[in-house]
Order: structure tokens, then sequence, then C-alpha cells
């Protein structure tokens, strides 16, 4: 297993902020792991994750990216809090979003669409607009644009945080499986413990101003999980307990 | 209460299309007529009773028979034909530039403070006052006209466009960055363009409107066109002459935005 994501003791500051967000933060993603990071509210994980996405250039240390070169891919994919969907496209032109640029062959943009929205179950949709659809649907039409560029590293920002408890349950494991087929590692902020040891390879613990890592706890409960599973429940305690240090 | 109310009875008129709809369905336009008609007879009063003046407020009761005349003189519809030239000229240089140079001002800093102070001093020029340089550089010609129409046509399509561009919301600059469409061109195809198109295309309706206005100026100084016949009309005291090219106006502007919102309607069909 090599890494794909060297995040090397980076200081993250918002733009005109007065000071860092994050200080000499180091986490690193091997190749198709699913790493959950936690954190309470402003403590940085969304920076953390915007910095590897490469939408904001860190202060001080490096985030290293090791995917391998390609044309017809992007290394890196983002699914947002907010789906983000452009209003003006339909679910199918949202989703071909990031092909524009790649090397493609001819048809190959439709294939990858009509494969992810396949994958997401939303090949029924490819015509909708978005203000169309359900809050559910919209995040997975945002997860299916962020598949359609082949990323080696999913980045996914509280992506089910604004949908209600059962739909979130649902794409919970509809994630899972989508990440097990793309084999694309998976880089999860959230704020829900239960979500973060669900889902994770791993757990990483964000607290402390300026922030920092304060605990990489790997959940060794083997797939498919329960959520009743009390494995599940002591694991999601000991991330508590960190998470207030 | 009326907030209760109103739903209510829209509730109730949708249950119930026995009861009346006839009489709901026609209201509206009843009223619409009724207004007019009334307008009518306040219009023949005044004509009647020469409340204006003798001979200054044209009989509405001559008005088919002088559209009739103008028709069949020839006048109208060359007029038209004529207007519709500097008018279809003017709005559309007007709107093109406005619209690229507001969109340039919006998306590039060195382009908007170096045009910040040339647009706040020549932006409070009213349109009729180049009237002297398009005699000057166009006669008295198409292009003079269409010149005059198109400065009061850049100016509402370059705010509008300006403040479009504006008020896009960063996130969706964010998401174009995070997809490998950051550059300006993939930016401003992928989100600033679509993004700003409302705007865009309600600052062009209003340009729509506001080139008639310049362009009946722009024909009272010798264009031809309808502004011309008006004021040539005038001139003998044939006010009802007038009266049927100011309906002219209103019904070509009619067709005109009629058409415009066929087609905004189409390009913004995205929208809820």
């Amino acid at each position: 297993m090599a890494a794909v994501v060297e995040v090397d003791r980076v200081t993250l500051r918002h733009p005109n902020a007065p000071a860092p967000v994050l200080r000499n933060t180091s986490v690193s993603v091997e190749d198709g792991e699913f790493v959950c990071v936690v954190g309470g509210s402003g403590v940085g994980k969304s920076t953390l994750l915007r910095a590897v996405a490469g939408l904001l250039p860190p202060e001080g240390g490096e985030v290293r990216v090791h995917a391998p070169p390609a044309a017809n891919r992007r290394d890196r994919a983002v699914v947002f809090q907010d789906s983000r969907l452009l209003p003006w496209r339909r679910v199918a032109a949202n989703v071909a979003l990031g092909l524009k640029g790649l090397e493609l062959d001819t048809g190959e943009a439709a294939e990858r669409v009509a494969a992810a929205l396949a994958l997401t179950g939303l090949s029924d949709f490819a015509d909708r607009w978005p203000h169309q659809l359900s809050g559910g649907q919209a995040q997975r039409v945002g997860i299916a644009r962020a598949l359609a560029v082949q990323p080696a590293i999913l980045l996914m920002d509280e992506p089910f945080s604004a949908v209600d408890a059962i739909t979130r349950q649902n794409l919970q494991d509809e994630l899972e499986r989508i990440w097990q087929v793309s084999g694309a590692a998976v880089v999860f902020v959230t704020h829900d413990i239960g979500e973060a040891v669900y889902l994770g390879d791993r757990v990483v613990v964000l607290s402390g101003t300026p922030a920092g890592v304060v605990a990489d706890i790997t959940i060794d409960v083997a797939r498919p999980r329960r959520r009743e599973d009390p494995a599940l429940s002591a694991l999601a305690e000991s991330v508590a307990g960190w998470l207030h240090t | 209460m009326s907030s209760v109310a109103v739903p209510l009875r829209a509730a109730a008129r949708r249950s119930s299309p026995a009861t009346g709809r006839g009489w709901q369905g026609m209201r509206r336009p009843m009223l619409g007529i009724g207004g007019v008609l009334i307008f009518l007879i306040l219009w023949k009063a005044s004509h009647h009773f020469a409340w204006t003046g003798a001979g200054t407020m044209p009989d509405p009761f001559l008005l088919p028979e002088t559209l009739w005349d103008e028709w069949t003189s020839g006048r109208l519809l060359p007029a038209i034909g004529s207007s519709l030239i500097h008018y279809v000229w003017g709005l559309g240089i007007g709107a093109a530039l406005g619209a690229a140079i507001g969109f340039a001002a919006a998306t590039n800093s060195v382009f908007e403070a170096g045009h910040a102070y040339l647009a706040r001093l020549l932006r409070p020029i009213p349109p009729l006052a180049w009237v002297v340089f398009a005699i000057a550089w166009f006669q008295v010609s198409h292009a003079g006209a269409a010149f005059v129409i198109a400065i009061g046509v850049f100016w509402v399509n370059y705010f509008a466009t300006y403040a479009a561009v504006r008020s896009v919301e960063p996130r969706y600059y964010e998401l174009a960055r995070a997809f490998g469409q950051g550059g300006w061109w993939q930016r401003s195809l992928t989100v600033t363009l679509p993004a700003a198109a409302p705007g865009m295309l309600s600052g062009f309706r209003t340009g729509v409107g506001q080139a008639w206005m310049a362009l009946i100026a722009a024909e009272l100084l010798g264009v031809p066109g309808m502004g011309q016949e008006m004021n040539s009309a005038a001139g003998v005291g044939a006010y009802e002459a007038v009266v049927i090219y100011m309906f002219a106006i209103s019904g070509v502007y009619a067709i005109c935005d009629f058409a415009f919102v066929r087609v905004e309607n189409r390009v913004l069909q995205w929208r809820p």
C-alpha cells in the first residue's frame, strides 16, 4: 500500500484571517483507503479538505498527491456539503462538468456520465433540472459528478449533513458500496462520530486552537458493518473522548 | 386575515369550476375592456367639448379611417420598416457592447479600475445629448439614429451585466476550480455567463423599451421612421395620424417584448 495523499505539516489560514486555523498538521491516506476526519465546528475540517483538493494553498508545509498522471481522469474530485449543482444544467450535464478538458475518446464522456448515474441509481433522472430533485438525490448527483472524472481520491465535505436521518443512512450504505466498486480513496469530513466510525477505515480527530491531529484511530471492524455493533460504539466513545482534548 | 382569506377563495375557485367559471374566467378581460371603454368615452368627451382647446384633441372615432389612410397612402409600413432598421442596429450594437464591457469590468480587476472614472464621467450624459455628434458624424441617417439608440441601450446593458456578474455566487467558482474549469474562459462559460444570464436578460429587456424612447427622439430630428411621420403630421395639425403612429409604436414594442419573453423563457427554462 502506498500513500495517495500526504498532508505534510501544513499550516492553513483562511484568506484575511488573523490566525491559522490548522497548524503543523500531517495526515496520510493510503491508496483506496476510507479516512474520516472529525472535529468540532470551526476546527478546520473543511479547510483541510479544501487544501487537499488544491482549492486553498497552504501557508506552510505541503500537500502531496501521488496519483499516476493520466489525461483521461482527474486525481481529485470533491463532493460538497451543499450539493452545489449548477441549476442551469440538467443532471447529466452536471455530472459531465469535470469531463471537459479531459482527453476522452468519442462517446466516452457520455458513457462515463451514464455509468456514474447508474452507479448512484440516478439513471432515470438524467434529464431533470436540479430544482426538481430532493436533497438526497441532489447529493447523489454530486457524488456521480465526482465519480465521472474517475478520481484516485474522492474528497467529501460533510456530504450527508443536510439530509434527513433515513436518507443519510441509505446514502452512507450506498457510498460504501460505490467506494468499494470505484477503488478510489475517500477523505470524508463529518461532525457525526457515528457516521465516521461506521464508514471509515480510520478516523482522524482534529482538535485545538489552532487545530491539529489529536488522534488517528483505526476502525478494525470487518465490512459489511452493522450500526448497532458494540465494537463501533466503543470506538465512537473513544473518538468522542479525543474530541474534547 | 386577508392572508388566509385569499388562498381559501382561490382554492374554492379551483375546486368548483361549475359555479361561475365563465364569469370568473372572463372577469379580468371584461374589466380590462371596460377600462378601455371609459378611457375612450373620456377622450371623445374631451374632443367634443374641446377641453384642451379647439382643434388640439384628436377624435378617437376618426382613428380607423386615419389608419386606413396611412396604410393605403403607403406611409405607415415604410415608416415602421425604417424605424426597425435603426432600432435593430442600435439595440444590437448597444446591447452587445454594453454586455461585453460590463462583463469585462466585472471579471477583470485591471479593466474595472481602468474604466471606473471614465464610466462615471460618461454615464450621466443623456443619450440625446449625443445627437449633435450623431449628426456631425453620421449626418441624418440610419446610422446616426442607431448611434443615439445604441448609447442609451449600452448603459442599461452595461449596468445590468456588471451587477449580474458581480452577484454570481463564489461557491460556483470554487466548484469550477475543483472540477478543472478554473481558467477565465472555462469559468466564464461554465459559471459566469449562465449564472448572470437572468440579470443580463432583464437588462436587455429594459433596453428593448428604452431603445424606442431614444428612437422616437432621434427621428424627430428627421431620420425617416415613425417619429418623423409623427412630426410631419403634427406640423399640419393631423393629430389623428400622430395617434396612429403612437399606437404603431406601442404595437411594435408589444411584439418585440412578446418575442423577447418567449426567447427568455426558453433560455432560462432551468429556473423553478
